[in-house]
């Protein structure tokens, strides 16, 4: 097709030449085509089928309101070829089931749309009760658009970007442009989202008002206060002018699609309007469309609609394009009007000066022709007179819909104003400020006064001092044409049978009746009971027409109500919301010797550590070493904080269960924590280092929350202490094993012998020059040294430590050596051997609680007086097998009898006791020594396990091992 | 025919002054108490009180998931029988609730979370229901979309397949439900609030509504996220509840590719094809309460997060819509379904959290029974609210939960 030429308007390049592929074909398009224009351009009329009954569909808007024109491009479905930019070599294929233009072997489903009626699902298909699934399968295949395979991978470039702004204005047409400008010229930072890849809204493509856009765009472009973004659709606002989009990058940006987060002080919402669809039988048809898609890609794209065309329209926007359109070179055979008066009169002149005939008062209510248009029949709205004009393109409008969701999305209440036929906010949310088309302005120079004063709306919301202006800016406002009266007509006189208000689900106006006399009163439920509105299009066709056509209904008694309106407010891909989705988990110090020396690396909760140093899973290796020799472990996830202060103490009075007055310097004193409930959330060693100032470890899942857990209960109290959380700061090294004494003695001038250095010891010393606090401790049931160092030291350390134990073949051990090894001990770890609502009774950690300490009002102190002696609770107990040769049951197993009585915590076959032992939470009944414990696996088949309670730890009891 | 469009549900017109029990909520537990009360123990002159539609809480805004696989022994029985009672529901209300009975795959991703999960796999099968612990191979045969490699970010360490579960179309079951307590003779009043409960000798006299007084000796709180404010508002009983925000989405409809639920404790998502195709996906909670039912930006960013992970041929396809919810949770993450206790006449279903959905029915179902015969059913009492106060939480979670701002 040729196109239009040397209209300044034009956005295409015709020295560009682009080769695409459609259905297998190679087409040709020019530089600045839409897949759409590209396609349109190329002589498609049939851009896809509809849903449900496979009618063709075509162009209707260029802003992708509707499913018509998704297409599956590059692999990829529901793209919307309207905004998507043709580029070369990219493949294109029409969606659900269009295999030529003209032939779809599904069209008969037209036909039975009368078999069809809203809400059919829900009475069919369930009688009798055996037809259901298989029905429930062919309904599957039948919905859905677009087609994705399971092992799809999506290619291109994804990023994301956190701008900040004084003022985000949202829409650059010429309301946006001029907000930008005033809060720019007021000192303000200023950034401008546009969905399109040009400026100017819908000043850029008429003829009189480019120059003026395009004037208006250099201004913004030149301002350095003012940061663009272009093909940037804003999908989501939320509270705390949180501003969500995302931007279509090209081949010269380092992206494909990037995620961008605006976070501005103030908002200005000049998003102006999308056209109201006109509501008649067959208005889908292709060959229908929508006044600004006949302008623009008359005045854009240089190319005309088609041939011969009528024009039914509601504003004088439709006026100007029929006059426009005329002169380009399209027969426009006539000019129908909703309206019976209020046109410009200007441009009713300009029709008659062209003998175009005009229709006050008129409206299509007939389109006719399969594949594409033959004829209209318009009629006049009171339904007295009709006439039939042959065309092949029908130019059809009932109104404007403003483009609210931006402000909508804060769950702001809309109201139905009257003068405009518009669902206007009933008060602007908080820092936000709406310019321009979308509030029922359509004058070029009200719409500009009302963009500066919306910028100034935002310097005075900043704070700046604005009051002059400001005021001066409402004056040229009010003297210029205010709001347009909008037409609120959403029906021709019609019955509505193929008068499609949704054109994603095929919904029809008879279907909306039928949901109203079903019961469904509001636009929100009538949505749901006919998906109107819940297709790819989210709400672009029938968001405005079907509260209107209910408020309208005699049935409806209420207000008018939108639908809500919901984020994304444009439809983005996964991808480009994960952008450059960073993983963000913690390494220790050493992650890197861990890793080398063949750690299995795997996550615990935030942080990435080695389970084990060898494939085999019972990692028994690296148990045999630390119980015969000399293990190290990377132990730095450990929560480390230091308390002090002259409260300090008092603060852990009152988080901790026992007497922290006992605790001394020099000494390690093992204790847990509880919530409200007695329920043990935590334990951990405290030492003090002096006067008011004491260390504590706590789980590595608990790290994250301790400090906020005692401020928290210690927050009435006005205590005096500051506590510091060293997680990160401090790296800790376990060194385990009989022999790892003869590993420290090595390399450090201090003293480390059992009477200098006793077991719960904790010492401060140098190995080499590297300071170290020691700890006596013995998780795993061994001699044990557990070093604290700075984490900047933490690699140092061990390579020293690994030195010095290599001719005694030290080896690393990981988690896994360490949960056996401390289950063998009877050491619990807290979410492995308690549940939720395990109390510190319940895990035998009783006697750990001090109970004359009621006036720290220590936090579940109470419930562990309530709950001391109650029955029917968990109790954790130790066991061996019945059968001492059998494998270790499954962690998790139930203990059944009966009923599930309980549950295995951790199994493990032990080494050193040549049988398997576990702990297990039981009820109590069942939790005395010498109970027989049948433990049910799962898919056991009814075979059970038999294990019998014995006392703990299983090994080395008197501890002599870890003191030694 | 069937095509013939006739009222779903009557308009019952003006508020009677007295009825023989009032159901504070139209939303599925309401409902589904009314239809039962009506249907299967006579009474009938019962009044539904909803402040806005029915439907348009949490029964409108879950994603319709239903399944029977959940930790102790005290819950299983109760989720088996309402994952049974939807066909039974469907025949009886005559009234299609589209039960898609796809089956559930839950994924784990650490040794700890196959444990967690033989607990939960052994203890339903222990209650006779079917489950199974699948490896990652399975997992991927259930859900080819699944990427089982090492490369992302929780790599799959199996899961636990329930081929009973599936979904259920959420709007289907509130109007089938309203459909069928109506025929019955249950009065079902929209955009009416209660604002009152009135108490007279420790009994309830009436409930007073923004349209009057409506004697009645019997009232059941079951307002969803709303049912502890009205309980310590109106009864200043106060009950262990916080109400967050939960959010869910879905994604632009495609052609079938999803066979099963899927889900993953480790991204916090779940995700499933419904009939029409879109993948409704979700599971966060914000971590604060609040009543705003407000969407976050960075929820559906994470959401995109972990998809791109768990399956990532869902990075080529587009987020569609997003919205929020409330949930109601209490301490142990069990409701609380309890009557009588504090106050004669005054029953309570709440705190269901984010398992309101597919409880609906059969906490319905012996929510009747209590109120009509007085005596709460054996399968109720464990939902006693003087659990909290015993310090017996329910076990239904495992890990520590809190929802108050003292995490």
């Amino acid at each position: 097709m040729d196109r239009l030429k040397d209209l300044p308007t034009l956005r295409i390049r015709t020295e560009d030449k682009v080769s695409f592929k459609y259905q297998g074909r190679a087409l040709e398009a020019l530089g600045g085509d839409t897949v759409a224009t590209a396609l349109f351009a190329n002589g498609v009329r049939i851009f896809g089928r509809s849903l449900k009954y496979h009618r063709p569909r075509g162009l209707y808007s260029l802003d992708g309101e509707c499913s018509n024109t998704m297409m599956r491009i590059d692999s990829v479905p529901n793209v919307r070829a309207e905004t998507t930019s043709v580029k070369d070599g990219m493949n294109v294929e029409a969606q659900n089931g269009l295999r030529r233009q003209g032939f779809d072997p599904l069209g008969f489903m037209d036909a039975l749309s009368w078999a069809m009626p809203a809400g059919f699902y829900y009475k069919v298909f369930h009688k009798p009760a055996r037809i259901w699934p298989v029905a429930a399968r062919q309904i599957r295949k039948a919905a859905g658009l677009g087609v994705i395979s399971p092992d799809f991978e999506m290619a291109g470039r994804y990023d994301e970007i956190y701008p900040h702004a004084d003022v985000c204005v949202l829409g650059g047409g010429p309301a946006g442009l001029n907000a930008a400008l005033s809060a720019a010229e007021s000192g303000l930072s200023v950034i401008l989202l546009e969905s399109r890849p040009w400026l100017g809204g819908f000043f850029d493509y008429r003829s009189k008002l480019h120059a003026r856009a395009a004037e208006l765009a250099l201004e913004v472009a030149n301002n350095p206060g003012i940061r663009v973004f272009t093909n940037a659709p804003v999908v989501g606002t939320y509270s705390d002018g949180l501003v969500t989009a995302f931007q279509r990058g090209s081949k010269a940006d380092c992206f494909d699609e990037r995620y961008i987060e605006v976070r501005a002080t103030s908002t200005v919402v000049a998003t102006g309007c999308i056209e109201r669809p006109l509501l008649f039988e067959n208005n889908e048809k292709p060959g229908v469309m929508q006044v600004g898609c006949a302008h623009r890609l008359a005045r854009s794209w240089g190319i005309l609609p088609g041939k011969k065309a009528v024009f039914s329209v509601g504003h004088d926007l439709g006026l100007e394009a029929a006059i426009d359109l005329a002169d380009l070179g399209l027969e426009v055979r006539c000019v129908a009007d909703v309206r019976e008066d209020g046109q410009d009169p200007r441009l009713v002149g300009e029709l008659q000066k062209r003998s175009i005939p005009f229709y006050r008062g008129w409206v299509a209510t007939q389109a006719k022709g399969w594949n594409r248009l033959r004829s209209v029949t318009l009629g006049s709205v009171g339904g007295a007179h009709e006439r039939r004009f042959d065309c092949d393109t029908l130019i059809a409008s009932a109104g404007f819909t403003p483009v609210w969701g931006p402000i909508a999305l804060g769950q702001t209440k809309m109201r139905f104003d009257l003068h405009t036929g518009f669902f206007l906010p009933e008060r602007m949310p908080q820092n936000m400020y709406a310019a321009g088309r979308l509030l029922g302005l359509c004058d070029p120079a009200s719409i500009e006064a009302s963009g500066r004063l919306a910028g100034l709306e935002a310097a005075a919301g900043r704070g700046l001092d604005v009051a002059a202006r400001m005021s001066a800016a409402r004056e040229e406002l009010e003297a210029l044409p205010g709001t347009v009266r909008g037409s609120k007509l959403a029906m021709a006189p019609v019955k509505g049978k193929k008068a499609f208000i949704c054109f994603d689900e095929d919904t029809t106006v008879k279907n909306i009746d039928q949901a109203l006399s079903m019961g469904f009163d509001m636009p929100e439920l009538i949505k749901r009971f006919t998906s109107a509105g819940t297709g790819p299009g989210q709400g672009g066709i029938p968001g405005h027409n079907l509260p209107l056509y209910v408020a309208s209904s005699m049935r409806y008694q209420g207000e008018v109500r939108p639908t809500s309106m919901r984020a994304p407010l444009v439809p983005v891909l996964v991808a480009t919301y994960a952008g450059a989705n960073h993983d963000m988990a913690k390494r220790t110090g050493l992650h890197e010797s861990q890793q080398a020396a063949g750690g299995v690396m795997e996550r615990v909760g935030v942080w990435i550590r080695a389970r084990r140093f060898s494939q085999e899973k019972s990692a028994r290796a690296e148990v045999e070493n630390v119980r015969n020799n000399v293990g190290i472990l990377d132990g730095s996830t450990l929560g480390k904080f230091r308390i002090h202060g002259p409260d300090a103490l008092k603060a852990l009075q009152r988080v901790y269960v026992s007497d922290m007055a006992r605790v001394v310097e020099g000494r390690m004193r093992y204790s847990a924590m509880c919530n409200e409930d007695g329920c043990v959330i935590d334990d951990g060693v405290i030492t003090k280092l002096g006067e008011n100032d004491f260390f504590f470890t706590t789980s590595t899942a608990r790290a994250g929350v301790t400090a906020e857990w005692i401020r928290y209960h210690t927050r009435y109290d006005d205590w005096d202490y500051s506590i510091v959380n060293l997680t990160d700061a401090y790296g800790v090294i376990n060194l385990a094993g009989p022999n790892s004494r003869k590993v420290l003695e090595k390399i450090t001038d201090a003293d480390v012998s059992n009477e200098s250095f006793p077991f719960s010891c904790v010492r401060d010393f140098h190995i080499r020059s590297i300071p170290v606090r020691a700890m006596r401790l013995g998780f795993v049931g061994e001699l044990s040294y557990e070093f604290h160092v700075p984490a900047s030291f933490a690699q140092s350390l061990w390579e020293v430590l690994e030195e010095a134990g290599k001719e005694l073949g030290m080896k690393n051990f990981g988690l896994e050596a360490q949960n056996t090894m401390r289950l063998e001990k009877g050491h619990v770890i807290l979410g492995s051997e308690s549940e939720q609502r395990t109390t510190l009774h319940d895990i035998g950690l009783g006697g750990l609680w001090s109970r004359d300490k009621a006036r720290w009002k220590t936090v579940g102190a109470v419930a562990l007086t309530h709950t001391e002696h109650q029955r029917g609770r968990l109790k954790l107990v130790g066991f061996k097998m019945e059968a001492p040769a059998s494998k270790p049951p499954l962690d998790g197993s139930p203990i059944a009898d009966g009923r599930v009585k309980g549950y295995v915590c951790t199994a493990r076959y032990s080494t050193a006791l040549s049988q398997p032992v576990g702990m297990a939470l039981v009820e109590d009944e069942l939790a005395g020594e010498g109970c027989r414990l049948p433990i049910f696996e799962d898919d056991c088949g009814g075979r059970l396990l038999y294990a019998k309670v014995v006392p703990m730890p299983f090994y080395d009891p008197e501890g002599k091992r870890m003191k030694s | 025919m069937f095509w013939r469009s006739k009222r779903l549900w009557r308009e019952p017109g003006s508020l009677k002054s007295s009825y023989d029990a009032v159901i504070i909520g139209g939303g599925l537990h309401g409902l589904a108490t009314a239809y039962f009360l009506a249907r299967h123990h006579g009474m009938t002159d019962i009044a539904v009180i909803e402040k806005n539609y029915i439907g348009f809480g949490g029964a409108g805004r879950n994603t319709a998931i239903v399944r029977a696989n959940q930790r102790t022994q005290e819950n299983l029985p109760l989720y088996k029988e309402a994952l049974e009672l939807w066909p039974v529901l469907t025949r009886e209300l005559d009234f299609n609730l589209m039960f898609y009975n796809c089956g559930n795959l839950n994924l784990a991703h650490s040794d700890a979370a196959i444990k967690a999960m033989r607990l939960q796999v052994a203890s339903a099968q222990y209650s006779g229901i079917d489950i199974k612990l699948v490896d990652p191979r399975e997992c991927k045969e259930l859900i080819p979309a699944l990427d089982i490699s090492d490369r992302p970010r929780y790599p799959v360490f199996g899961g636990m397949f329930h081929p009973p579960g599936g979904i259920v179309r959420h709007d289907a079951v509130v109007w089938g439900l309203a459909r069928g307590a109506s025929k019955c003779g249950v009065d079902i009043h929209q955009n009416t609030e209660v604002t009152g409960i009135a108490v007279s000798g420790g009994r309830v006299v009436g409930v007073d509504t923004g349209r009057g007084r409506i004697h009645t000796s019997r009232v059941l709180n079951s307002a969803g996220g709303y049912s502890a404010a009205i309980s310590s508002g109106m009864l200043g009983i106060r009950l262990p509840i916080s109400v967050l925000t939960i959010q869910a989405m879905v994604t632009q409809p495609l052609k079938p590719f999803l066979d099963h639920v899927v889900s993953s404790g480790m991204y916090h998502c779940y995700a499933n094809q419904t009939l029409k195709g879109e993948v409704a996906t979700g599971a966060h909670m914000d971590p604060w309460p609040n009543y705003t039912t407000q969407c976050t930006g960075h929820y559906i960013k994470h959401q995109a997060e972990a998809l791109s992970e768990l399956l990532p041929c869902l990075r080529g396809v587009k987020f569609m819509r997003h919205w929020a919810g409330l949930a109601d949770m209490t301490p142990d993450m069990a409701p609380i379904m309890d009557g009588n206790d504090h106050i004669r006449g005054y029953y309570m279903n709440c705190g269901w959290g984010y398992f309101g959905f597919k409880s609906s029915t059969v906490a319905g179902k012996y929510m009747a029974r209590f109120i009509s015969t007085g005596e709460c059913p054996d399968i109720l009492k464990p939902f006693a609210l003087n659990r909290f106060e015993q310090h017996r939480l329910m076990g239904e979670t495992a890990a520590l939960v809190s929802y108050s701002a003292d995490n």
